[in-house]
């Protein structure tokens, strides 16, 4: 408004008018937005090509027959051929069902888990006011290291699971060749890897409560179960969502873990997700198209799997 | 309805001692108010009587009943906490029936308690609000409501009005004073607010550093305090102290003198004493016959004047060197409230009389008051 006024007043004669330009570019570079430029703009481009563009490309490939190296891929004919492949590749059928299984299995335990674990914690904080990281220690340690320590733990001749169940007359299992067991050890140790974490979210919201919730419920006559569940574990609700949200990330992109146990790009059978799957079809068969396309369902689920917590921040204002 | 008696409670965090061997009777239907500065202890005392804190020693008896091991819900009391406190994830009508639900009383019961309970404090038609769509007061509304429909014998409030603004807490004050009277139950109240201490109790109780320092009707502690912490605790502002001694022929100090008979008021010479006058005791010398004994005239001249509307809040000095502290009124300064007509400058000498009458002496050892009038 003040600028365009200047304009205005300035127009009368040439010299004005350079004065005006010089008086204008000068408050450009001195502007927020330059100035702050160089923090934003990095990151930005950064993220724009690394990431999105990222993403933009490998919709592209998925949408070509590329594979092998001999010729570059050809954009000039795209086809949603490579998905009619995926969506009726048993392989892709198996290992899907795995990654929703790893999903839900994972997620939920991780999070119940959690919650009593944080509000154990709780009560112990409010009484005797000391944390104890102890239980975040896991969330700590490298994939690589959780794996190769879980390894051990299922080791079928003197694996420490194994042995301990021994005592009680049960097995030995074999944890990790039995297709119907290998899930299920994987998000075992997951879970012990990451219900720290989710204890920590919990505890965090937990301790934001006032202590004065607690005694109000009291005083009306509420047990300490009761409080809990009727009164303190209903006021998470925002805790929940975000924990739940990176576990789930988690739970997708599980490739790292499992590659780290076996150490091959082939897990056995009961274990195979989609992302182990993508990797093999893409660096061990060379079929870049059909990898990107399954890696673009991949994305699609991941973004399912964010839609409900975004769409739940939008609702309470924070987006 | 139900007295509350506390019999020589003691509470203990560790080596920290938050209240020390409390002897407190308030009778059945009694508006009693604990107050004192923040840490005294009036909240501990609270949190004993309602049976979120187990007392280190002593007894607590509602309605003639021990209680002491008993928990918050079998004592028949219902407490108004400080932050409300009200559940942020239930409507208003959850909130109020959250209780008598987990009593498992029947539906009929619960909406008839709660329809009653909304009208007493104003709610009706708000039932299905959440807590956060509510302003601070409806809040608190729904907070007292909460409490009434339990219909306890013994209500707690602790603080409850600390959240709210100054207006609003004002109206609250008497609408605390009607529900009073309607459910013509014992209320015991907790603040650190010397004025709604005043305005709604028919007995306070003041407490400093965990010892219960007088129980008395608010009048009573304010025209006759027991000692110099109730004296300079209740009032605002707060009264005038001049420290000395108690001299063969009445009180002698730097900056007052005041003839009297020591022996006719129990005094001995020779001991600390300090004199204390309320600022509405002390008038200019033209007005002096508005005191029933006027003292002999005082010279002064006026540092500050602090207008208020319906008084003005004159601080004077005695001498014209004496030091004035950031820490509060020291020796030799003098604080008077005058009519807001008077023509009166900073600067300008005056002389001024103070309320013999009126006037309390205190041992400055033992801070007990020595007499309430000085005529």
């Amino acid at each position: 408004m003040e600028s365009s006024q200047d304009a205005v007043a300035g127009a009368g004669t040439g010299e004005h008018a350079v004065e005006d330009r010089r008086a204008r570019l000068r408050r450009f570079w001195k502007s927020d937005f330059v100035r702050s430029a160089p923090y934003w703009g990095i990151p930005l481009l950064l993220m724009g090509l690394a990431v999105y563009g990222g993403i933009i490309w490998n919709i592209l490939i998925s949408l070509t027959d590329y594979q092998g190296f001999l010729e570059r891929p050809d954009y000039g004919n795209l086809d949603l051929e490579m998905y009619r492949q995926a969506l009726s590749d048993s392989a892709v059928h198996l290992t899907a069902r795995n990654t929703f299984v790893l999903l839900v299995a994972f997620t939920s335990v991780s999070l119940v888990l959690g919650l009593f674990l944080a509000v154990l914690l709780d009560r112990d904080i409010r009484e005797k006011s000391k944390v104890q990281t102890i239980y975040l220690l896991p969330m700590a340690l490298s994939f690589v290291v959780t794996a190769q320590f879980w390894l051990w733990m299922y080791n079928y001749n003197d694996g420490l699971v194994n042995t301990v169940i021994g005592l009680f007359g049960l097995g030995p299992y074999n944890w990790i060749g039995n297709p119907s067991l290998v899930l299920g050890a994987v998000i075992f140790a997951l879970i012990w890897q990451f219900s720290g974490y989710t204890m920590v979210v919990f505890l965090a919201g937990l301790q934001s409560i006032s202590n004065d919730q607690f005694e109000a419920a009291r005083v009306d006559g509420a047990s300490i179960f009761k409080t809990y569940w009727r009164v303190i574990i209903p006021q998470l609700k925002s805790s929940s969502v975000s924990a739940a949200v990176v576990l789930m990330i988690f739970a997708l992109k599980i490739f790292t873990f499992l590659y780290a146990m076996f150490g091959t790009y082939r897990p056995p059978k009961g274990t195979d997700v989609l992302a182990t799957l993508m990797v093999r079809e893409a660096f061990q068969l060379q079929k870049w198209a059909y990898s990107a396309s399954i890696a673009t369902i991949l994305l699609a689920m991941s973004l399912l799997v964010i839609a409900p917590y975004l769409y739940y921040q939008y609702r309470e204002g924070a987006l | 309805m139900a007295s509350v008696t506390l019999d020589n409670v003691t509470k203990a965090y560790g080596d920290e001692i938050a209240v020390e061997d409390m002897n407190l009777e308030i009778r059945d239907g009694e508006f009693l108010t604990l107050v004192g500065p923040s840490g005294c202890g009036k909240s501990t005392t609270m949190e004993t009587i309602a049976g979120l804190t187990q007392p280190t020693e002593g007894s607590v008896y509602i309605g003639g009943r021990d209680v002491t091991d008993l928990p918050p819900k079998d004592r028949g009391i219902a407490m108004v906490f400080q932050n409300i406190a009200l559940f942020p994830h239930m409507d208003v009508y959850d909130n109020i029936s959250f209780g008598l639900r987990l009593r498992k009383y029947d539906q009929e019961e619960i909406e008839k308690r709660v329809d009653r309970a909304a009208e007493i404090v104003q709610l009706g038609g708000m039932m299905d609000r959440m807590p956060e769509e509510m302003s601070g007061g409806q809040r608190q509304r729904v907070a007292i409501a909460r409490a009434i429909v339990r219909q306890p014998d013994v209500f707690l409030m602790d603080e409850p009005l600390a959240n709210l603004d100054a207006e609003l807490r004002i109206h609250m004050r008497t609408q605390l004073q009607r529900l009073h009277r309607e459910l013509d139950t014992t209320i015991i109240y907790v603040t650190h607010d010397q004025a709604q201490a005043m305005t709604m109790s028919d007995r306070v109780a003041v407490i400093d550093n965990g010892h219960l320092q007088q129980v008395d009707p608010p009048l009573t502690c304010y025209n006759a305090p027991d000692n110099l912490f109730v004296a300079s605790f209740i009032g605002s502002p707060a009264m005038n102290f001049f420290h000395g001694a108690v001299t063969d022929d009445g009180f002698g100090s730097e900056f007052m003198n005041l003839g009297f008979d020591p022996e006719e008021i129990g005094a001995t010479p020779g001991k600390d004493a300090t004199l204390g006058i309320r600022p509405e005791d002390v008038y200019l010398k033209r007005d002096r016959e508005e005191a029933t004994v006027p003292s002999e005239t005082i010279k002064a001249h006026v540092d500050v004047l602090e207008p208020m509307g319906d008084e003005v809040f004159t601080y004077l000095l005695l001498e014209e060197d004496v030091e004035t502290s950031a820490e509060g009124r020291g020796e030799g300064q003098l604080l008077l409230s005058l009519d807001p007509q008077t023509d009166i400058e900073e600067g300008q000498k005056v002389e001024v009389v103070f309320d013999r009458h009126e006037a309390h002496l205190f041992d400055s050892a033992s801070e007990e008051a020595i007499a309430h009038s000085l005529a």
